[in-house]
């Protein structure tokens, strides 16, 4: 008798332990990016814990990764179906993964944050088409011209009118390049997204943003393309000699140590300028990116989102709690300020107007940069997506780098614009046209 | 006359053999030397065109800043455990495999040996994949064992091959002699021609440890928890592409090369004593 | 008894063939199937197209191009390395305080990971910050700052130079072992009955170097060949394809191209090409089990 009773209140307790917490079971969101810097690995940390504290049911997990890694990581991940929630990207990178089929349309996440925060259009643009939006942006990136204030002042340039047309460019960056101690512009010749990006830019400003044309056919090979190109090539002959191998942390440095007077970057520059530089941060100078004649005012833009990889029904709800928690105008602001303040730019009005973006430490420090940025970033464009036209193919062409490949011709290999450009169209033709 | 003049030239080669000891050692030394120092000077200093050869200010704030924002401990115990474990592994099926293939007969050894160094024909990069999927399907992602497995592949194979060039300076009339003493060939195996090529199982383990401790491609692919990763992923988090620290990354280069320097300050010397006294023994 | 022994021979045996049939065989397998088909991605399907890639491939310019980067990074790798290891081991092969102390250091290079080898030789080699530019000319060596890893013409060369001084360590280790265990009488009976230097080098140094520079000379070219991290790392196969060799192009159509089934049809030809190499190497240097001893 007393073993009978002894043997089922273990059974009972058995059951009951093992009943409580499959009520209680936690869903667990793992989120997948490739922001590696300790700093914002911090700050995501801070936000995901604010968040898994207030929901005790889920609990969010960031894992960090390399961009050189990511694809390879993600598609062998969905191979074996252990691919992550969530993931950050890049719009090329969305139209690489999806022929998957992992990524999942996000119309309604989409809708109803939209709906409350407002997402501006650049940002929303490179992640809507066939019908679907397949990423939510999280945040904007766009390009500026950064310039030390006090060099300019050394040279006898007025460091409050930077240069606003290609030709007043060029001036500025030979006169501080004849020193021969100082370089007066850098832009990078290496076979990386950088340098993709810094090409495009000039690109835009030249009219020539449309990789293709409204029939789908590429149209890279065009005269205003061979221009930018050759303009490209004027200024890589005054930028340092290690610029053939930059990535984007080299530049920052020339930039920050005073080797270098100026430079066609993204904003991340605002954070370690004192540090690195040793001068006071009114030294650091930021403005638009130089128009030629009969040009546009543009940068490159790139929207980060991030994509959602699982169709799992609770997984889903935790993560529209998430993504609501994340978009909260304080909460967003907070984030982005706290990861890369200046880097990372508010995709929505409403975390455009919160009190926590703007009243971070740098924000606030350089607010006009900040608000000079958010403007641009309505001029910006990004190679592959302009006119709402996606190339699905895209990621063959950013994948190698072709835009970057061109510049190597040209600014390394001395080939003519026109002949490098020609032949960047066949070696874009032969990316897209793989598939028999 | 004769004896002044030996002592002359004997000196004056043992000075051309100490300068050429000296080039030797700046040649392969000073890389080294130019990460630790630059780990001690501040970031600024670090920088700067004009390099300083002796730290003007000294400090240790990127060792605890990498302490601090890393889990270089994890990493360590990790990429320690998965060398060890292949080492072990590997110089074991090197030996074993080495053995058989030059003291035993049997048909199709010849196909054997040439398959074994066959597999550095194939290119690493194709591996990746499938291994994951593969690996996946078993459950060993983000386990150490599967980077034990894979680099148990990557060096037992030469580890066989340089086997085979120890087990040939070893004169077959020894182990004869214990076959006609009765002796099994198990025990052949273990206690006679085991000691005898000491040496060279050494250098297989010492390079089975290396190659497990440098390897980056699979442990990046295979491990995604931070606490699971090895030290070269632990530390290339550093060198990301929007901005590098450039002090952490000096500090975290020479704490990722300290462990095996020390292995070998301690253990370096006996399997270099180990293979070079090793052969002597005819 | 013949019977007893070679089954004690298999049964040695079996484990190693069974490990590398698994991890090596089975994606063996995977990529020849990989290349009859028109894979792009990861984990996609395809279909099947027969030879088609092969035809395809081998007409392209870029593998012939890779083909000789990967034969001058090789050749030139293989040159250094020996080079290199030669003159360490017979600098340490003389015993003297000095000597005794280096030997286990000399490792220093190799054991380095190729991420920390990365780092340090980007650093040095900057034509901005590197100090190697600065040396130079403070030695009036050279003008002005070479970019070494990022100029068409010495990125290369500068690679191989970063793969030797990390790879010598290794070779000049064993050939030291091999030197060390020629027997003192050996080379003073030698001398003796009148050898001169170069003699003794060719009758008695050189017969004993020749197992491991046998071994090292497959396994040298093989290992070569197929060095993927520390180009990638480096140049990405750049400036301008300047170090763009075969396993660079195998990535970059695989992962970077989306041409799965392409990179494939290229593994194999590159593997074929290898074992080629392996087949008629062991033919010349009759390099099997069994056939050379006597020395």
């Amino acid at each position: 008798m007393k073993r009978f009773l002894l043997f089922s209140g273990i059974f009972v307790v058995a059951v009951v332990c093992f009943l409580v917490p499959c009520s209680l079971a936690q869903v667990e969101i793992v989120i997948w990016h490739m922001e590696q810097p300790p700093h914002r690995v911090e700050q995501f940390q801070r936000t995901i814990d604010a968040f898994n504290k207030e929901n005790p049911n889920v609990r969010v997990r960031q894992v960090v990764l390399d961009w050189m890694e990511a694809y390879t990581k993600v598609m062998a991940a969905i191979a074996a179906k252990q691919q992550p929630d969530l993931m950050f990207t890049i719009p090329d990178f969305t139209t690489a993964v999806k022929p998957s089929g992992a990524v999942q349309p996000v119309d309604e996440i989409f809708q109803t944050l939209d709906e409350k925060y407002k997402f501006f259009e650049s940002a929303v643009e490179p992640y809507n088409y066939d019908g679907h939006y397949w990423a939510i942006p999280v945040y904007g990136m766009v390009h500026m011209l950064w310039f030390r204030k006090d060099i300019f002042s050394k040279f006898g340039l007025d460091p409050n009118n930077p240069p606003k047309t290609w030709e007043e460019l060029l001036e500025s960056a030979q006169r501080i390049g004849k020193s021969g101690e100082i370089y007066g512009v850098g832009v990078p010749a290496s076979k990386h997204m950088y340098t993709d990006q810094a090409i495009y830019t000039f690109m835009i400003t030249n009219k020539a943003e449309d990789l293709f044309d409204e029939s789908g056919n590429l149209v890279f090979d065009n005269p205003r393309t061979v221009q930018a190109y050759a303009f490209y090539k004027e200024l890589y002959k005054l930028s340092p000699s290690d610029a053939s191998v930059w990535t984007w942390a080299e530049p920052q440095l020339a930039f920050n140590t005073g080797k270098m007077a100026m430079a066609i970057e993204k904003g991340q520059f605002l954070l370690p300028f004192e540090e690195e530089s040793g001068v006071p941060g009114t030294n650091l100078g930021c403005a638009v990116v130089p128009i030629p004649q009969n040009g546009q005012r543009g940068s490159i833009y790139y929207s980060n989102g991030v994509m959602v990889l699982t169709k799992d029904q609770s997984k889903l709800e935790a993560i529209k709690a998430f993504l609501s928690y994340l978009f909260d105008p304080e909460v967003n602001g907070e984030w982005l300020a706290g990861m890369e303040p200046g880097l990372f730019l508010p995709v929505t009005e409403a975390t455009m107007n919160s009190n926590a973006f703007w009243s971070n430490k740098v924000v606030s420090q350089y607010r006009d940069h900040v608000e000079l940025m958010i403007e641009q970033s309505r001029f910006g464009k990004l190679f592959g997506f302009t006119k709402g036209r996606v190339n699905p193919d895209i990621g063959k062409i950013s994948g190698q780098n072709i835009l970057a490949q061109v510049v190597q011709k040209v600014c390394l290999e001395n080939m003519d614009p026109a002949e490098a450009v020609k032949w960047g169209q066949s070696e874009m033709l032969k990316a897209l046209q793989r598939k028999k | 006359m004769l004896r002044v003049k030996v002592e002359v030239v004997k000196r004056f080669s043992l000075g051309v053999h100490l300068l050429l000891v000296v080039i030797l050692v700046g040649f392969f030394a000073f890389p080294f030397y130019w990460i630790l120092v630059s780990s001690f000077k501040p970031t600024e200093e670090l920088i700067r065109a004009k390099p300083t050869f002796i730290p003007e200010t000294f400090t240790l704030a990127h060792y605890r800043n990498l302490l601090r924002v890393s889990e270089y401990p994890s990493y360590l115990r990790n990429s320690t455990v998965v060398g060890l474990l292949t080492a072990a592994l590997s110089t074991f099926l090197a030996f074993l495999s080495g053995y058989s293939i030059y003291r035993c007969e049997y048909p199709g050894k010849r196909i054997i040996s040439t398959f074994v160094i066959s597999s550095y024909a194939v290119p690493t990069t194709l591996l990746t994949v499938p291994l994951y999927s593969l690996f996946a399907r078993a459950g060993l992602i983000n386990s150490l064992w599967s980077l034990v497995l894979v680099n148990v592949t990557l060096t037992s194979p030469l580890g066989v091959w340089l086997l085979k060039a120890f087990l040939s300076s070893v004169p077959k009339e020894v182990e004869e002699a214990a076959m006609i003493d009765g002796a099994s060939r198990l025990r052949i195996m273990f206690q006679i021609a085991f000691p005898l090529i000491f040496p060279g199982v050494a250098a297989v383990a010492m390079f089975s440890f290396v190659t497990s401790w440098t390897e980056f491609l699979f442990a990046n692919i295979f491990i995604m928890n931070e606490f699971q990763k090895t030290l070269p992923v632990g530390i290339a988090r550093f060198i990301t592409q929007y901005n590098v620290d450039w002090g952490l990354l000096m500090a975290g280069a020479v704490l990722t090369s300290l462990p095996p320097v020390l292995l070998f300050a301690f253990f370096g010397k006996s399997f270099i004593r180990g293979l070079t006294s090793g052969a002597t023994k005819y | 008894m013949e019977r007893r022994n070679a089954i004690f021979g298999i049964v040695l045996v079996v484990p190693l063939l069974l490990w590398l049939v698994i991890t090596i065989g089975y994606p063996l397998v995977l990529c020849v199937k990989l290349s009859f088909l028109n894979v792009e991605f990861i984990g996609e399907i395809g279909s099947f197209v027969g030879f088609s890639n092969f035809v395809e491939v081998l007409k392209e310019d870029i593998l012939w191009f890779s083909l000789l980067k990967s034969l001058v990074w090789t050749i030139g790798n293989l040159l250094l390395q020996t080079g290199l290891g030669f003159f360490a081991a017979l600098v340490l092969n003389v015993n003297t305080k000095a000597t005794r102390f280096i030997r286990s250091w000399v490792v220093l290079p190799w054991i380095l990971p190729t991420v920390v080898l990365a780092i340090m030789w980007r650093w040095m080699l900057s034509g901005t910050f590197g100090v190697i530019n600065y040396l130079l000319i403070r030695l009036g060596l050279v003008s002005a700052p070479i970019n070494y890893l990022g100029s068409v013409k010495e990125a290369m060369g500068a690679l191989v130079f970063i793969n030797s001084w990390r790879w010598f360590p290794f070779i000049s280790v064993l050939l030291l072992a091999a030197l060390q265990s020629i027997p003192q009488e050996l080379q003073e009976a030698a001398v003796i009955d009148g050898a001169n230097g170069m003699q003794v080098f060719r009758y008695v140094t050189l017969p004993a170097l020749r197992p491991v520079m046998s071994v090292l000379g497959v396994l040298g070219p093989l290992l070569t060949f197929n060095v993927f991290d520390v180009i990638w790392m480096l140049t990405q196969g750049g400036p301008s394809k300047a170090t763009y060799t075969v396993p660079v192009l195998i990535y970059e159509r695989g992962f970077k191209a989306f041409a799965m089934s392409e990179a494939a049809t290229v593994s194999i030809l590159s593997f074929v090409f290898l074992l080629v190499f392996v087949a008629v190497y062991l033919k010349l240097t009759r390099l099997n089990v069994g056939e050379y001893m006597e020395q």
